[in-house]
Parts: C-alpha cells; sequence; structure tokens
C-alpha cells in the first residue's frame, strides 16, 4: 500500500461521523424548512417558502434582530472586559501566567445553566444585590433587575468571555515586548504606542475572539429563558418553542436558517483563517 | 518588569481583580447556599448538608447523575479515538478531499449549539431511531470529535515524521510506528482531550435537551426543568456537585499529561498553545 493510502484511512471514520451525523442532519434542517405541518400535526416536507415569509413578518422579525443586537453587545462587552485582562496576564503576569489563566478559565467548566442560574440569586426583586443595596440604604426600593435586556446581555457576557480572552491572550503572548518598547521610542505616548503597534498585532486575537463569543451568542436560549422575560426573547427561545411547545418543526427549520444567514459571513471568515491556520491556535 | 508603559499596571491590576471577582462571586454564593439550614438563597442561616441528603434520596436525580457521567464516559472514549485518528490524518493525508475533511472538522466549532441540537433531533426523528440515552451520546460524540482533533493536531505539528521514518527504518511496519511511536508521542494530549471531552459532555445541556428521552434525562436537562419552576437550595447542591466531578476532570487534564508529557503543562496541551 502506497503512504498516501495507509494515512487517509484515519481520515475515513472521523469524515464520514461528520458526514452522516452533522453534515446530512444539516441538510434535513434546510430541506424541512421548506415544508408545512399537515392537519394530523406532522411536519411533511414540501416546497413552500411561506416559513420565510413567517420569519420575517412583524412579529418574528424583531426577535431575530434584537437576537443579533444583544450578541453584538455581548461581544463588545466581552472584548471590553476580556482584552484589558488578557494584556494584564501576558504583559504583567510573569511566571504566574499560566495560574491566572487557569484561575480564569475554571469557572467556565462549571455548568452553564448552574452559572446563569447564579445570577438569579444575586439580581432577583429579593436577592442579595438589592437586600445589600436597601440595607445600606443607598435606594429605598428594589431595583428591577432581572428580566431585563441588561441582565440577559450580561448572562451572556458572563457565559461566552472566556472565548475572547483566550485568542485574545493568545496573540498578546506571541506580542514581543521589544516591538511595543520600541513603539514608545517611535510613538512617545503609551495610548499612541497602543493604537499603533499592540492593537494592530493583536487583530487576529480580537476577531477569532469576536467570532467565538457573537456565534454562540445568537443561538443562546438559556441566559434569556433564565434572567429575562417575553420582552426579552432570543431567536433561541423561538426556536426551542417550535420544536417542544408549538410543534411546528418546519417553522424552527426556517428560523434556524435564516439565523445561520446572518451568521453566514462571520462562520466563513472563521473557517478560512482556521482553515489556513493549521495549527487551530485560534480555538 | 515593566512598571510604567500605557500599561499602568495598578488599574490593570485593579481591573483584573475586579474580572475575577465578576467570575467567582456567583459561585461562591452557589456554593455557600447549598449548605443553607433554611430554605433561602439570600438569608443564610446556618449550616446544613439537607439539600445533598434530598438529592441522594432522590431516585430520580440520582439516576441522572450517573447517566451524565456514563454519556460523558462513552462520549469522551469514542470521541478521542476518533478524533486522534482524524487530527493524524488530516496532518499526514495528502488526499485531494482530506482540505474538505478540515473544513467540515472545523464547522461544528462554528455552528452554535442549538443548531446542532435541532439537527441531531431532525436526523433520529427521521430515520425512526427513539430519543434515548444512545441518542445522547451520538450527539455529543458528533459535537466533540473536533475538540479533540484541535488539541491533538496542535501535539502533531511539533512531532517531526522522521521519529516514524526510523523506526521503519529498524524494520517497524507503518502500522507498528503509528502504535509504537506517533501514538505515546500524541499520548498527553490526547489524554487532555478527553478529560476535556468528559467535561464538556458531562456539562453540557443544550445537546441533551433536544436528543433525550422522556423517561431518563441527563441532570443538565433536570435543572432545566426545576430552574423553571422554582428556585431552590437543591439545584445549588446539585450544581455544587456537578463543579466537583467536572473540576476533577479538568484537574486530571492538566495534571495528568505532566506524568506522561516531559515537562509540559496539560494547561499548555489544552489551550492548544505551541511546545
Amino acid at each position: 500500500m502506497t503512504a498516501g493510502g495507509f494515512w487517509n484511512r484515519f481520515l475515513v471514520p472521523g469524515a464520514l461521523w461528520l458526514v452522516l451525523l452533522f453534515l446530512v442532519p444539516l441538510l434535513f434542517v434546510l430541506a424541512l424548512s421548506f415544508g408545512y405541518v399537515d392537519d394530523l400535526g406532522r411536519a411533511v416536507y414540501a416546497t413552500d417558502l411561506d416559513n420565510y415569509a413567517d420569519a420575517f413578518n412583524p412579529t418574528y422579525f424583531p426577535i431575530l434582530l434584537r437576537s443579533v443586537l444583544y450578541a453584538l453587545a455581548t461581544t463588545v462587552l466581552c472584548l471590553l472586559i476580556g482584552y484589558p485582562v488578557a494584556y494584564y496576564i501576558a504583559r504583567f503576569g510573569g511566571r504566574y501566567r499560566n495560574a491566572l489563566i487557569a484561575l480564569l478559565v475554571l469557572p467556565f467548566f462549571i455548568n452553564y445553566l448552574v452559572r446563569t442560574y447564579a445570577w438569579v440569586a444575586l439580581l432577583a426583586d429579593e436577592g442579595l444585590i438589592n437586600d445589600a443595596l436597601v440595607n445600606i440604604g443607598i435606594i429605598g426600593e428594589p431595583i428591577q433587575m432581572i428580566n431585563t435586556p441588561y441582565a440577559v446581555i450580561g448572562g451572556l457576557t458572563y457565559g461566552y468571555l472566556i472565548f475572547m480572552i483566550l485568542p485574545v491572550y493568545g496573540s498578546l503572548e506571541r506580542l514581543d515586548p521589544a516591538v511595543i518598547e520600541a513603539g514608545k521610542d517611535l510613538y512617545g505616548s503609551r495610548l499612541q504606542t497602543f493604537l499603533h503597534v499592540t492593537l494592530p498585532q493583536t487583530k487576529q486575537g480580537i476577531l477569532a475572539g469576536a467570532v467565538l463569543v457573537f456565534l454562540p451568542s445568537v443561538g443562546d436560549f438559556v441566559s434569556a429563558q433564565i434572567l429575562g422575560g417575553v420582552d426579552t426573547y432570543m431567536v433561541g427561545n423561538l426556536i426551542q418553542d417550535q420544536f417542544f411547545a408549538a410543534n411546528n418543526w418546519p417553522f424552527g427549520a426556517a428560523l434556524t436558517v435564516v439565523m445561520m444567514l446572518f451568521l453566514a459571513i462571520w462562520m466563513i471568515a472563521y473557517l478560512r483563517s482556521a482553515a489556513r491556520d493549521v495549527r487551530g491556535a485560534a480555538i | 518588569m515593566d512598571a510604567h508603559g500605557f500599561d499602568k499596571p495598578r488599574f490593570l491590576r485593579l481591573f483584573a481583580v475586579a474580572v475575577y471577582f465578576f467570575l467567582f462571586a456567583p459561585i461562591l454564593v452557589v456554593i455557600l447556599f447549598s449548605f443553607n439550614s433554611i430554605k433561602s438563597l439570600n438569608v443564610f442561616d446556618g449550616f446544613s448538608l439537607q439539600w445533598y441528603e434530598e438529592f441522594f434520596n432522590d431516585p430520580t436525580l440520582r439516576d441522572s447523575l450517573f447517566m451524565s457521567i456514563e454519556i460523558a464516559f462513552l462520549t469522551m472514549l469514542a470521541a478521542t479515538v476518533i478524533g486522534t485518528a482524524l487530527a493524524i490524518g488530516l496532518v499526514r493525508s495528502r488526499a485531494r478531499w482530506a482540505p474538505g475533511a478540515n473544513i467540515l472538522m472545523l464547522v461544528p466549532l462554528v455552528v452554535p449549539e442549538i443548531v446542532a441540537g435541532i439537527s441531531a433531533l431532525l436526523i433520529f426523528s427521521q430515520v425512526g431511531i427513539a430519543l434515548s440515552f444512545w441518542t445522547v451520546v451520538i450527539a455529543h460524540i458528533t459535537f466533540s470529535i473536533s475538540y479533540v482533533t484541535i488539541v491533538v493536531r496542535a501535539r502533531m505539528a511539533s512531532i517531526s515524521q522522521e521519529v516514524e521514518e526510523a523506526a521503519m527504518d529498524l524494520g517497524a511496519t507503518r502500522w507498528q510506528s503509528v502504535r509504537l511511536v506517533l501514538v505515546p508521542a500524541l499520548w498527553p494530549a490526547v489524554l487532555a482531550a478527553g478529560l476535556l471531552v468528559f467535561a464538556f459532555s458531562f456539562d453540557d445541556f443544550v445537546l441533551s435537551f433536544f436528543t433525550t428521552g422522556e423517561e431518563s434525562q441527563p441532570l443538565p436537562v433536570r435543572i432545566w426543568s426545576a430552574i423553571r419552576f422554582q428556585v431552590s437550595p437543591t439545584i445549588n447542591a446539585i450544581g455544587t456537585l456537578m463543579m466537583i466531578v467536572s473540576l476533577s476532570a479538568i484537574a486530571l487534564a492538566v495534571l495528568l499529561p505532566r506524568l506522561f508529557g516531559r515537562r509540559e503543562s496539560g494547561l499548555k496541551v489544552l489551550t492548544a498553545q505551541e511546545g
């Protein structure tokens, strides 16, 4: 057997598994999105565009838009919070760098539901934060924090922050400190050095982080369910409803396809850079 | 260390401390109130283990815990074998369709989990497979292969093919050179990736939610139903127990590769850094 034939065999199980259980099912979702529900409540394949018309009608389209806005806000927040922390660890962490990153990663191995639920106890009208603020006398009445867009976006930020920090940290760590020193000599001010030297050099990390935060945020339904209310419904909640409550799978499939179209540019951009980077360091 | 720069370390340090606090405070609150002696989530009255007792006295919840562990274990085994083979193939194969396999491997990482959940649910129902323990395992494996491949492939990059060629010059077959030279060299990454997958699978809610049957459900799915109906310290107790399981897996993922690998930390392997 040739060497080539030998190595190809290693690809077969994984490639076959992903084609049959990932790619083909995705095509089924696409196919069903053109279908409808018959009188007996069964999903039927067809070639209708009705579901897509529904997805863009005034009842549902705002929910799609809201999901994208929440996810964008989450991405910006993650960058604003994550970049300085990654920067601090990469430049000033010294020999504690690995330990500091490990400590940062730790909370993300705790169940996402439990972490989101944790915020309920803190933010509720009779939660710890309101209690403390009332007791100190800063506020007279509890402030409504739960069931607000802020709570949902905060929950998403808390959930996905690490996906921003790790790639940004990776790109900062690769950055030679001498380059920053040279930048200081050249530009003088710290801000100028940061804007002209550090920031451009870490662009790849920021983009990877933005994609890795944005994509799961758009499809999330946990944060909106636990920390939000009907007014903060996201497309994930809507899709999930079609499969479990409304029993309208074709419409759920169409919403999924529309959501994927919203995400397509980001996904393709990320896949292109990740496919080029054989090490896949941007995970 | 540079103590002046743009970087104003004092301000940055303060900011970093605040972020660590923001990350850990809610978790510490969950743990604290799991030991509360009264059914309250804002007044801590005294230490008690009653919520843990309640958990272990509830056969449904106990079964769910064991089910989650079994699912995670099977997912870990299957995804590690398939993902490692895929990583080896992607680096070594010159097949014309290998770049396609590479893209296919990356797609699950960028597709929101709800999409994967729905497509799994759809394919099972179309083929006529009833949702059960096994449908959850299959869905978890599908989603975990890519993680293993990424971690193992990062390790592959630092291994020279010449060592295998040397083994073959000494009379080893191609297959023996993989088994006796390549796999042992990859072992720290394989182990770390496997434990990472264990933790992912054990904690996973979305995929399980879409692919589990009615009778037995993994623990996160039970938490989901519980959170929607009530807020109770029992959930805190379940959450704390789940933390112990997944953090043990992560601790092993960081520590075990050290025993096998020369002096590298599992953390480095996991974050797919070079070296």
